[in-house]
Protein backbone atom coordinates (compact mmCIF):
# COMPACT_ATOMS: atom_id res chain seq x y z
CA UNK A 1 0.00 0.00 0.00
CA UNK A 2 1.44 3.27 -1.02
CA UNK A 3 1.07 6.23 1.20
CA UNK A 4 -1.28 7.64 -1.14
CA UNK A 5 -3.41 4.74 -0.96
CA UNK A 6 -3.23 4.55 2.79
CA UNK A 7 -4.13 8.17 3.80
CA UNK A 8 -7.54 7.74 1.23
CA UNK A 9 -7.93 4.33 3.28
CA UNK A 10 -7.94 6.93 6.41
CA UNK A 11 -10.51 9.34 5.10
CA UNK A 12 -12.61 6.26 4.49
CA UNK A 13 -12.31 4.60 7.80
CA UNK A 14 -12.72 8.68 9.21
CA UNK A 15 -16.57 8.72 7.85
CA UNK A 16 -17.22 5.07 8.66
CA UNK A 17 -15.96 6.26 12.51
CA UNK A 18 -18.17 9.45 12.52
CA UNK A 19 -21.25 7.23 11.64
CA UNK A 20 -20.30 4.36 14.17
CA UNK A 21 -19.52 6.62 16.58
CA UNK A 22 -23.01 8.73 16.16
CA UNK A 23 -24.86 5.64 16.07
CA UNK A 24 -22.70 3.61 19.47
CA UNK A 25 -23.47 6.94 21.31
CA UNK A 26 -27.03 6.98 20.26
CA UNK A 27 -27.61 3.60 21.56
CA UNK A 28 -25.38 4.07 24.64
CA UNK A 29 -27.19 7.29 25.84
CA UNK A 30 -29.54 6.06 26.13
CA UNK A 31 -29.09 3.33 27.92
CA UNK A 32 -27.46 5.13 30.78
CA UNK A 33 -28.67 8.48 30.80
CA UNK A 34 -31.62 8.74 28.72
CA UNK A 35 -32.95 12.37 30.14
CA UNK A 36 -29.41 14.08 29.27
CA UNK A 37 -30.49 17.26 26.98
CA UNK A 38 -27.68 17.93 24.47
CA UNK A 39 -26.54 20.35 22.80
CA UNK A 40 -25.01 21.37 19.13
CA UNK A 41 -21.93 21.56 19.80
CA UNK A 42 -22.58 17.83 21.62
CA UNK A 43 -23.04 16.97 17.16
CA UNK A 44 -19.20 17.94 16.82
CA UNK A 45 -18.43 14.86 18.95
CA UNK A 46 -18.35 12.43 16.80
CA UNK A 47 -15.96 14.03 14.69
CA UNK A 48 -13.61 14.87 17.03
CA UNK A 49 -13.38 11.58 18.32
CA UNK A 50 -13.44 9.90 14.94
CA UNK A 51 -10.51 12.62 13.82
CA UNK A 52 -8.54 11.43 17.38
CA UNK A 53 -9.07 8.04 16.62
CA UNK A 54 -7.58 8.18 13.71
CA UNK A 55 -4.05 9.32 14.20
CA UNK A 56 -3.32 6.02 16.46
CA UNK A 57 -4.07 3.92 13.12
CA UNK A 58 -1.04 5.13 11.37
CA UNK A 59 0.81 2.33 13.46
CA UNK A 60 -0.72 -0.04 10.23
CA UNK A 61 1.33 1.71 7.99
CA UNK A 62 4.26 -0.46 6.88
CA UNK A 63 6.48 0.96 4.20
CA UNK A 64 7.73 -3.03 3.93
CA UNK A 65 5.39 -5.46 3.62
CA UNK A 66 4.77 -6.69 7.21
CA UNK A 67 4.43 -10.69 8.15
CA UNK A 68 0.99 -11.94 9.37
CA UNK A 69 2.34 -11.82 12.75
CA UNK A 70 3.85 -7.86 12.73
CA UNK A 71 0.25 -7.04 11.21
CA UNK A 72 -1.54 -8.65 14.29
CA UNK A 73 0.50 -7.22 16.98
CA UNK A 74 0.26 -3.27 15.06
CA UNK A 75 -3.97 -4.05 15.08
CA UNK A 76 -3.44 -4.83 18.64
CA UNK A 77 -1.59 -1.48 19.46
CA UNK A 78 -3.78 0.45 17.48
CA UNK A 79 -6.59 -0.90 19.12
CA UNK A 80 -5.04 -0.48 23.04
CA UNK A 81 -3.92 3.55 21.86
CA UNK A 82 -7.27 4.21 20.27
CA UNK A 83 -8.88 3.51 23.44
CA UNK A 84 -6.23 5.32 25.20
CA UNK A 85 -7.61 8.31 23.11
CA UNK A 86 -10.97 7.71 23.78
CA UNK A 87 -10.82 7.61 27.67
CA UNK A 88 -8.70 10.98 27.47
CA UNK A 89 -11.53 12.89 25.41
CA UNK A 90 -14.72 11.06 26.59
CA UNK A 91 -16.17 11.98 30.11
CA UNK A 92 -19.40 10.48 32.14
CA UNK A 93 -22.50 12.83 32.05
CA UNK A 94 -23.58 15.24 34.75
CA UNK A 95 -27.21 12.74 35.03
CA UNK A 96 -25.29 9.93 35.07
CA UNK A 97 -25.26 7.84 38.24
CA UNK A 98 -23.36 4.92 38.21
CA UNK A 99 -19.28 4.34 39.03
CA UNK A 100 -16.40 5.80 36.55
CA UNK A 101 -15.19 2.41 36.73
CA UNK A 102 -18.13 0.92 35.16
CA UNK A 103 -18.45 3.97 32.76
CA UNK A 104 -14.99 3.50 31.87
CA UNK A 105 -14.95 -0.09 30.98
CA UNK A 106 -18.36 0.16 29.47
CA UNK A 107 -16.88 2.65 26.80
CA UNK A 108 -13.96 0.59 26.02
CA UNK A 109 -15.82 -2.45 25.35
CA UNK A 110 -18.26 -0.10 23.24
CA UNK A 111 -14.60 1.10 21.34
CA UNK A 112 -13.63 -2.43 21.08
CA UNK A 113 -17.10 -3.24 19.43
CA UNK A 114 -16.43 -0.44 17.16
CA UNK A 115 -13.34 -1.68 16.39
CA UNK A 116 -14.60 -5.14 14.95
CA UNK A 117 -17.28 -3.71 13.12
CA UNK A 118 -14.73 -1.90 11.15
CA UNK A 119 -12.41 -4.48 10.61
CA UNK A 120 -15.70 -6.84 9.46
CA UNK A 121 -16.45 -4.03 7.00
CA UNK A 122 -12.80 -3.83 5.84
CA UNK A 123 -12.80 -7.88 5.56
CA UNK A 124 -16.22 -7.51 3.40
CA UNK A 125 -15.04 -4.76 0.58
CA UNK A 126 -12.09 -7.42 0.69
CA UNK A 127 -14.13 -9.88 0.19
CA UNK A 128 -16.43 -8.73 -2.74
CA UNK A 129 -13.09 -7.12 -4.00
CA UNK A 130 -11.78 -11.15 -4.37
CA UNK A 131 -14.88 -11.90 -5.38
CA UNK A 132 -14.51 -9.42 -8.37
CA UNK A 133 -10.88 -10.14 -9.35
CA UNK A 134 -12.43 -13.99 -9.56
CA UNK A 135 -14.87 -12.90 -12.07
CA UNK A 136 -12.09 -10.86 -14.26
CA UNK A 137 -10.24 -13.48 -14.01
CA UNK A 138 -12.92 -16.47 -15.77
CA UNK A 139 -13.46 -13.82 -18.42
CA UNK A 140 -9.85 -13.82 -18.97
CA UNK A 141 -9.52 -17.22 -19.01
CA UNK A 142 -12.50 -17.47 -21.07
CA UNK A 143 -10.47 -15.52 -24.16
CA UNK A 144 -7.42 -17.19 -24.86
CA UNK B 1 17.88 -9.45 -23.01
CA UNK B 2 20.75 -8.00 -22.75
CA UNK B 3 23.73 -10.48 -23.71
CA UNK B 4 27.69 -9.76 -23.08
CA UNK B 5 29.79 -7.97 -25.44
CA UNK B 6 32.24 -10.99 -26.40
CA UNK B 7 29.23 -11.82 -28.53
CA UNK B 8 29.81 -10.45 -32.18
CA UNK B 9 27.40 -12.47 -34.58
CA UNK B 10 26.31 -11.43 -37.76
CA UNK B 11 22.74 -11.58 -37.85
CA UNK B 12 21.21 -12.67 -41.53
CA UNK B 13 17.79 -12.34 -42.37
CA UNK B 14 16.60 -14.04 -45.09
CA UNK B 15 12.76 -14.01 -46.76
CA UNK B 16 11.31 -17.40 -48.01
CA UNK B 17 8.38 -18.62 -50.10
CA UNK B 18 5.26 -20.08 -47.69
CA UNK B 19 5.43 -23.39 -48.76
CA UNK B 20 9.13 -24.00 -46.86
CA UNK B 21 8.78 -24.40 -42.93
CA UNK B 22 10.76 -21.26 -41.50
CA UNK B 23 13.91 -21.72 -38.84
CA UNK B 24 16.24 -19.94 -36.90
CA UNK B 25 19.58 -21.28 -37.53
CA UNK B 26 22.37 -20.46 -35.45
CA UNK B 27 26.34 -20.71 -36.45
CA UNK B 28 28.66 -20.59 -33.81
CA UNK B 29 32.06 -21.70 -32.68
CA UNK B 30 30.80 -22.98 -28.87
CA UNK B 31 27.33 -23.81 -27.32
CA UNK B 32 28.13 -21.08 -24.96
CA UNK B 33 25.63 -20.04 -21.95
CA UNK B 34 24.81 -17.03 -24.48
CA UNK B 35 23.92 -19.16 -27.32
CA UNK B 36 21.76 -21.09 -24.56
CA UNK B 37 20.49 -18.21 -24.05
CA UNK B 38 19.33 -17.05 -27.05
CA UNK B 39 18.00 -20.64 -27.95
CA UNK B 40 16.12 -20.60 -24.48
CA UNK B 41 14.72 -17.29 -25.64
CA UNK B 42 13.29 -18.33 -29.15
CA UNK B 43 11.46 -21.39 -27.28
CA UNK B 44 9.66 -19.29 -25.17
CA UNK B 45 8.79 -17.38 -27.96
CA UNK B 46 7.12 -20.58 -29.61
CA UNK B 47 5.53 -21.57 -25.95
CA UNK B 48 8.39 -23.84 -24.45
CA UNK B 49 10.91 -23.54 -21.66
CA UNK B 50 14.21 -25.68 -21.21
CA UNK B 51 14.93 -27.21 -17.87
CA UNK B 52 16.38 -29.23 -15.79
CA UNK B 53 14.99 -32.02 -13.84
CA UNK B 54 17.61 -34.90 -12.97
CA UNK B 55 20.34 -33.35 -14.91
CA UNK B 56 18.10 -34.45 -18.01
CA UNK B 57 17.16 -31.21 -19.83
CA UNK B 58 13.06 -30.93 -21.19
CA UNK B 59 11.08 -28.86 -22.64
CA UNK B 60 8.67 -27.57 -21.01
CA UNK B 61 5.23 -26.35 -22.58
CA UNK B 62 4.50 -22.90 -20.81
CA UNK B 63 0.72 -23.65 -21.18
CA UNK B 64 1.74 -26.77 -18.02
CA UNK B 65 3.34 -24.40 -15.85
CA UNK B 66 1.53 -23.31 -12.50
CA UNK B 67 3.97 -21.11 -11.28
CA UNK B 68 8.08 -20.33 -11.33
CA UNK B 69 9.64 -19.33 -8.40
CA UNK B 70 13.16 -18.41 -7.21
CA UNK B 71 14.72 -19.74 -4.12
CA UNK B 72 18.32 -19.11 -3.68
CA UNK B 73 18.98 -17.34 -6.56
CA UNK B 74 17.76 -20.46 -8.36
CA UNK B 75 14.58 -20.51 -10.74
CA UNK B 76 12.02 -23.60 -10.42
CA UNK B 77 8.99 -24.04 -12.70
CA UNK B 78 6.14 -25.89 -11.26
CA UNK B 79 3.66 -28.03 -13.52
CA UNK B 80 0.93 -30.12 -12.34
CA UNK B 81 3.09 -32.99 -11.67
CA UNK B 82 6.72 -32.09 -11.14
CA UNK B 83 9.23 -29.32 -10.92
CA UNK B 84 12.25 -28.54 -12.90
CA UNK B 85 14.59 -25.84 -12.59
CA UNK B 86 15.59 -23.08 -15.06
CA UNK B 87 18.29 -21.24 -16.05
CA UNK B 88 17.04 -17.99 -16.53
CA UNK B 89 16.35 -15.19 -14.38
CA UNK B 90 13.35 -14.52 -13.06
CA UNK B 91 12.70 -10.89 -14.24
CA UNK B 92 13.84 -13.10 -17.65
CA UNK B 93 11.34 -15.15 -17.79
CA UNK B 94 8.77 -12.13 -16.33
CA UNK B 95 9.78 -10.27 -19.97
CA UNK B 96 9.76 -13.30 -21.89
CA UNK B 97 6.60 -15.24 -20.51
CA UNK B 98 3.97 -11.43 -20.27
CA UNK B 99 2.54 -12.06 -23.34
CA UNK B 100 1.58 -15.67 -22.21
CA UNK B 101 -0.33 -14.21 -19.27
CA UNK B 102 1.88 -14.93 -16.50
CA UNK B 103 2.44 -11.73 -13.87
CA UNK B 104 4.47 -11.57 -11.16
CA UNK B 105 2.76 -11.77 -7.67
CA UNK B 106 5.79 -11.53 -5.23
CA UNK B 107 9.10 -10.45 -5.20
CA UNK B 108 9.72 -14.35 -5.81
CA UNK B 109 6.98 -15.55 -8.37
CA UNK B 110 5.51 -15.16 -11.34
CA UNK B 111 2.09 -17.03 -11.93
CA UNK B 112 0.60 -18.30 -15.11
CA UNK B 113 -2.87 -16.72 -14.86
CA UNK B 114 -4.19 -19.52 -16.56
CA UNK B 115 -3.69 -21.83 -13.98
CA UNK B 116 -5.63 -20.11 -11.06
CA UNK B 117 -8.94 -21.08 -10.31
CA UNK B 118 -9.91 -18.50 -7.48
CA UNK B 119 -8.24 -15.17 -5.91
CA UNK B 120 -9.29 -14.93 -2.34
CA UNK B 121 -8.52 -12.37 0.61
CA UNK B 122 -5.72 -12.65 2.92
CA UNK B 123 -4.26 -10.06 5.46
CA UNK B 124 -2.91 -6.60 4.92
CA UNK B 125 -4.14 -5.69 1.70
CA UNK B 126 -3.02 -9.14 0.21
CA UNK B 127 -4.96 -11.53 -1.73
CA UNK B 128 -4.52 -15.59 -1.82
CA UNK B 129 -5.00 -17.14 -5.79
CA UNK B 130 -6.08 -20.72 -5.57
CA UNK B 131 -4.42 -23.01 -8.49
CA UNK B 132 -6.00 -25.57 -10.20
CA UNK B 133 -3.86 -28.04 -7.97
CA UNK B 134 -5.31 -27.10 -5.22
CA UNK B 135 -1.99 -24.76 -4.24
CA UNK B 136 -2.28 -21.72 -2.70
CA UNK B 137 0.13 -18.78 -3.51
CA UNK B 138 0.60 -15.37 -1.58
CA UNK B 139 -0.02 -12.25 -4.19
CA UNK B 140 1.66 -9.67 -2.43
CA UNK B 141 0.41 -6.51 -1.21
CA UNK B 142 2.91 -4.60 -4.00
CA UNK B 143 1.82 -6.45 -6.72
CA UNK B 144 -2.07 -6.88 -6.26
CA UNK B 145 -2.30 -3.75 -7.97
CA UNK B 146 -0.62 -5.13 -10.75
CA UNK B 147 -2.94 -8.10 -10.47
CA UNK B 148 -6.28 -5.87 -10.50
CA UNK B 149 -5.06 -3.59 -13.51
CA UNK B 150 -3.89 -6.46 -15.52
CA UNK B 151 -7.43 -8.21 -15.07
CA UNK B 152 -9.10 -5.03 -15.63
CA UNK B 153 -7.38 -3.95 -18.73
CA UNK B 154 -7.88 -7.69 -19.89
CA UNK B 155 -4.12 -7.86 -19.65
CA UNK B 156 -2.16 -8.76 -23.08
Amino acid sequence: MTLKEFILSRVQMFFVLVTLILFGSAVYGEIIAPEQELFYYHLFSPIIIAGACILPTCVTYFKKEPTPRQYIIRQIVELLLIELVVMLLVSPPPKYNGSELKFYLSIGIMVGIIFIVILLLFMYIKYIQAVKLTEQLKILQATK
Amino acid sequence: MTFKQSIDMQTKITKIDKSKPEMIEIQCHTLSEEVQEIVAFVKSRQGQLSCVSDEKIYEVSVSDILYIETVDNKSFVYTLNNVYETKQRLYELEEMLKEKRFLRISKSMLLNLMKVSSIKPALNSRFMAELISGEQVVITRKYASDLKKALKGGMV
